[in-house]
């Protein structure tokens, strides 16, 4: 690599991380600093952090919260990891004409504004309640079902096993392997970065999702992080400095999360299988 | 193989164990179980705070009602009853709900039944009469009304002496008047005289109300657009404000907040609500004083009285309302001495005329140069004239918003009228 | 339901028939969690908002009105300036995020580059931040007398500061500065995932046949890439299409409409005004169809014949 590239390289990135990273510093700069100042757009850090923090806890309960949001977002990445590849593979590996109508149509259900399935799905699920309150309104099933499958995750995996080289699944079942044994002994391992990417969007998205725990969560105790977030600026006086404070908390989980994940990111490990 | 039915297993056993931990509390937000009513409402500093007092003076009544009070933001609270209402599921819908009186018609027309009529309940008359008209639907009560947006302007006494002026020569004045002195203090001063956010017609709204006017006509449905006079004089004395540079932009509350908290504009018209946040500055401790809305010039009728937001509480028609009725009309519908308490304890004021009599009202403010601010706005109060906010206040407000970037921008004011007449007759029916 | 033994005798082809039968029965078990899950939770409820588009009405007081919604949607202007604000984003934001998380992506795929992963971490963290975090520092940035207008005065760019969210031309260009930043970093891992699974060997070869940087990215990358690609671009078309976010908490659609999309309009029929869920589920239809024909001619330009 050449020095010019090298230096150009850098610069385009360090820029492009100042630029992505600025509001991210400001949340947490704000997070130490009066409401006024918040406002205000003050870029100093503050020395409030103790004093937001604790006026944060002694309103709202950020702990329990907090669980929430931890219960709903790994069932659910976990789950549609699980489901979505399973039907990637399946839809790319068994090819045929009738399977790719049938994932054409899938892709239809990412189409349409989640808004427009809001009114049909809480009814749904009203009348699930009168049966089987396990998984009706007010629970955490209810929170986690309707998202948990999306096409736009089998659509990525489809995607991604498109690139992903088919002679070796066929050296697994030369070696007698099961189409599952396959799937979890070859595949799996293989599509290890598809997977850590796809964690990483799905977690961030139910971590961060709203309307419809909105919705659906009717207990003040079932309340998922954006929920006290939101709650939090419900005031006509709303305390800046605490929001902040709160946002820092709910972000970093989602943040630390990426900063582990990443580290699949490394160029050359589908080396280690070819 | 083994991994995937351990996979598997797992997933379903989390499943089951969150759905099962949630189980034993299913029934609390269901109202089955009439001991315990649960009540929506917004702002921790006032709503909440308000209903939590009535819950404590109700105690005495009657210890054994559990009331529970959620608290959610304005608007997820109406996209929470929107979807249940519409949905036609009553599961995990609240006994009592805030909400804002703009917003009250299209409740009560949209949901019919959904509402518990609260007439007899409690004693209309000894309300503000401008609270009456958004609350009840065909002559039926069923919000029992609650805070009153009453405006004020309030005015930084400092920036206005610095241009010669005494609070004095704000009282009951026109908005040529208001104009005449932004010119003056700000050439003074260099300060704004507001803030304004392109994108919020509350100035507008409060104008046209002094004159007892509306976006509808007093049938609550009509478009009342072109031809309305006040509505016109409004768009116009905006338009001057804006042109006179005494505006300073801004696009949000925090920032409209910041406006003032830092010194940049002189005088705030807005809903007296907004004192907390006033006062939230203290270096300002002495330099503000409040006195009455301008009104609109040159239109009959307009007083130096206005509203801006306000909400009120409603029964929903589910198991428990009795006792939810019951509770409401004990405190916030006839108990002097809870609205004394309410208002020594956080300075809210209602819109129950009996309590304005009491010594909590009569209270001076420090923070206000020593003003009687809580008497003055109940005084104030009592003249806002009365309008019919109608179904349809804010899909109006936003044809009329676009409106106004037109006449902003220069076209004919009377052609503006007419098109989002035009308009607004189309999109509502 | 779990496919359970294997095809291996994929090869021998003792009685065809039966084979084909079985794996076309394996293929299908794979598929099946997911077909179910999305036709109950997907389906179903389109289906019934479907039928609700048919309708019109404020709340629960629902009455059948044929297609007059979808003769409304032509006669109301409101509508017609969302679908104009909304292709506006999509023509200008998508191919620039694009291009710009492709190029992001290369960079950062150098094996010789240091501090990878803070680069990644940083630029994949807007997606990350709070909406409301966001929308308080946007607004903030984009004040009359903001961060950015100072800046841009400072360097003599601008003589008066730019109205960024008050004037209804720079109020869009906010926007799509907005959803750019927001983004990019989500494309970008979506393509760094993918550029894992090309074989460096190809790279090797094109250095030694000399090919410059650039011929490297156009002749093997992108095409390489080109599942993923289209993949990134369709989504990224269906999210704008869908924009709300960034609308609702940056202008609320203002100044008077002009940046307002399509899914906002919905959720002020929903919620905002008195709600009338009929025409509401009449104007999602209306992006459903969009999304269908924008997906159409990106599936075409891709090439992408599911060979």
């Amino acid at each position: 690599m050449s020095k010019f590239k090298q230096i150009f390289s850098y610069s385009v990135l360090i820029l492009a991380s100042v630029i992505s990273i600025f509001p991210f510093l400001w949340m947490i700069v704000s997070s130490t600093n009066k409401s006024v100042d918040v406002t205000k757009g003050r870029l100093l850090p503050g020395s409030h952090f103790m004093q937001n923090l604790t006026n944060l806890l002694d309103t709202v309960d950020v702990v329990s919260a907090l669980i929430n949001s931890a219960k709903i977002s790994i069932i659910t990445t976990v789950v549609a990891m699980l489901i979505a590849s399973l039907a990637g593979y399946g839809f790319e590996i068994f090819k045929s004409k009738s399977k790719d109508i049938l994932f054409n149509f899938l892709l239809l259900s990412m189409m349409i504004p989640f808004a427009a399935l809001m009114v049909p799905l809480f009814r749904m699920f009203g009348s699930i309640s009168q049966t089987v309150s396990m998984i009706g309104i007010d629970t955490l099933a209810a929170v986690i079902l309707p998202t948990v499958t999306t096409a736009f995750l089998i659509f990525f995996f489809r995607q991604s096993t498109k690139m992903f080289p088919k002679e070796i699944l066929e050296a697994g079942r030369i070696d007698g392997l099961t189409e599952l044994g396959v799937f979890f002994r070859i595949y799996v391992p293989t599509m290890k970065t598809t997977y850590a990417a796809a964690a990483i969007i799905t977690f961030m998205s139910s971590w961060n999702s709203y309307l419809w725990p909105l919705v659906v969560l009717q207990s003040p105790e079932k309340q998922t992080i954006p929920l006290l977030i939101s709650n939090l600026g419900s005031s006509y006086s709303p305390d800046f400095g605490v929001i902040m404070t709160a946002i820092v908390i709910a972000t970093l989980p989602a943040a630390l999360l990426f900063f582990i994940m990443q580290k699949h990111f490394v160029a050359g490990m589908m080396g280690s299988v070819k | 193989m083994k991994k995937v039915l351990a996979l598997f297993l797992v997933s379903i056993l989390l499943l089951s164990a969150c759905s099962s931990g949630s189980k034993e509390k299913a029934n609390s937000g269901n109202a089955k179980d009439t001991k315990e009513i649960t009540v929506w409402a917004w702002d921790p500093n006032f709503n909440i705070k308000a209903m939590n007092l009535a819950k404590e003076a109700y105690k005495s009544e009657n210890p054994d009602l559990k009331i529970k009070i959620v608290e959610n933001a304005q608007a997820d609270i109406v996209q929470k009853l929107n979807t249940s209402l519409s949905s036609g599921t009553t599961k995990g819908l609240p006994n009592i709900v805030l909400i804002e009186d703009y917003r009250a018609q299209s409740f009560l027309k949209a949901y019919p039944d959904m509402f518990q009529e609260l007439t007899g309940s409690f004693k209309a008359a000894d309300f503000a009469p401008y609270k009456l008209a958004p609350t009840s639907l065909d002559g039926k009560n069923y919000g029992l009304p609650f805070d009153t947006g009453v405006t004020g302007l309030y005015v930084r006494t400092d920036y206005l002496e610095k241009a010669g002026y005494k609070v004095a020569d704000l009282k009951d004045i026109d908005w040529k008047k208001y104009i005449e002195i932004g010119k003056k203090v700000k050439e003074a001063t260099g300060k704004q005289m507001l803030t304004l956010d392109p994108k919020d017609l509350g100035l507008i709204r409060m104008m046209i109300q002094t004159s007892g006017s509306w976006y509808l006509k007093k049938d609550g449905v009509t478009p009342d657009i072109a031809g309305n006079a006040a509505l016109k004089e409004a768009f116009k004395t905006y338009k001057e404000i804006l042109d006179a540079d005494l505006v300073k932009p801004v696009s949000d509350w925090s920032q409209f907040v910041a406006g003032f908290n830092s010194g940049d504009v002189a005088t705030v018209p807005t809903g007296n609500w907004i004192t907390p946040s006033i006062k939230s500055e203290a270096s300002q401790a002495g330099k503000w004083a409040v006195v009455a809305m301008p009104k609109q010039t040159g239109i009959n009728g307009s007083v130096n009285a206005s509203n801006l937001g306000g909400s009120s509480w409603y029964v929903l028609n589910i198991p428990g309302k009795e006792k939810a009725m019951d509770f409401l009309a004990k405190t916030f519908g006839s108990n002097v001495d809870f609205y004394q308490t309410l208002n020594k304890e956080m300075g809210a004021i209602g819109t129950y005329k009996p309590a304005a009599e009491g010594e909590a009202y009569k209270a001076a403010d420090e923070f206000f140069g020593g003003q009687k601010i809580i008497s003055d706005f109940a005084s104030w109060t009592e003249q806002i004239p009365q309008v019919n906010y109608g179904m349809h206040t804010y899909a109006i407000e936003d044809i009329i918003a676009v409106g106004m970037q037109d006449y902003l921008k220069g076209k004919d004011i009377d052609k503006v009228l007419a098109d989002a007449q035009k308009q607004a007759e189309e999109q509502i029916k | 339901m779990i496919p359970a033994k294997a095809n291996q005798n994929l090869q021998t082809t003792k009685s065809g028939r039966k084979i084909r039968v079985k794996n076309a029965a394996i293929g299908w078990s794979f598929v099946i969690i997911a077909t179910v899950m999305i036709c109950l939770f997907y389906f179903y409820p389109m289906v019934q908002a479907l039928i609700l588009s048919f309708q019109s009405g404020t709340g629960t007081n629902l009455t059948f009105t044929g297609i007059d919604n979808y003769a409304r949607l032509f006669k109301d202007p409101t509508f017609i300036t969302t679908v104009k604000n909304t292709v506006i984003y999509l023509v200008i934001q998508v191919p620039v995020m694009i291009l710009l998380a492709l190029f992001l992506s290369v960079l950062l795929n150098n094996k010789t580059l240091k501090l990878k992963g803070v680069f990644r971490t940083a630029i994949f963290l807007p997606c990350v931040t709070s909406l409301v975090a966001y929308s308080v520092i946007f607004k903030y940035l984009f004040g009359q007398d903001g961060i950015i207008n100072i800046m841009l005065m400072k360097v003599s760019f601008i003589s008066e500061p730019i109205q960024w969210l008050t004037d209804p031309f720079w109020a869009k260009i906010a926007i799509i500065i907005a959803i750019t930043w927001r983004w990019t970093g989500y494309n970008m891992i979506f393509y760094l995932s993918a550029l894992q699974n090309v074989d460096e060997s190809i790279y090797e070869a094109a250095k030694i046949d000399g090919a410059s940087s650039f011929q490297q990215f156009f002749k093997i990358t992108i095409p390489m890439l080109k599942p993923i690609i289209l993949f990134t671009s369709i989504t990224s078309t269906i999210g704008t299409l869908q924009l709300f976010d960034e609308v609702m908490n940056i202008t609320k659609g203002g100044p008077g409409n002009s940046t307002m999309t399509i899914s906002q309009y919905i959720y002020n029929l929903s919620f905002k005004y008195t709600p009338d869920f009929g025409y509401a589920a009449t104007v999602s239809y209306a992006i459903v169809i969009m999304i269908i024909i924008f997906s159409i001619i990106q599936f075409k330009v891709a090439g992408d014949k599911n060979e």
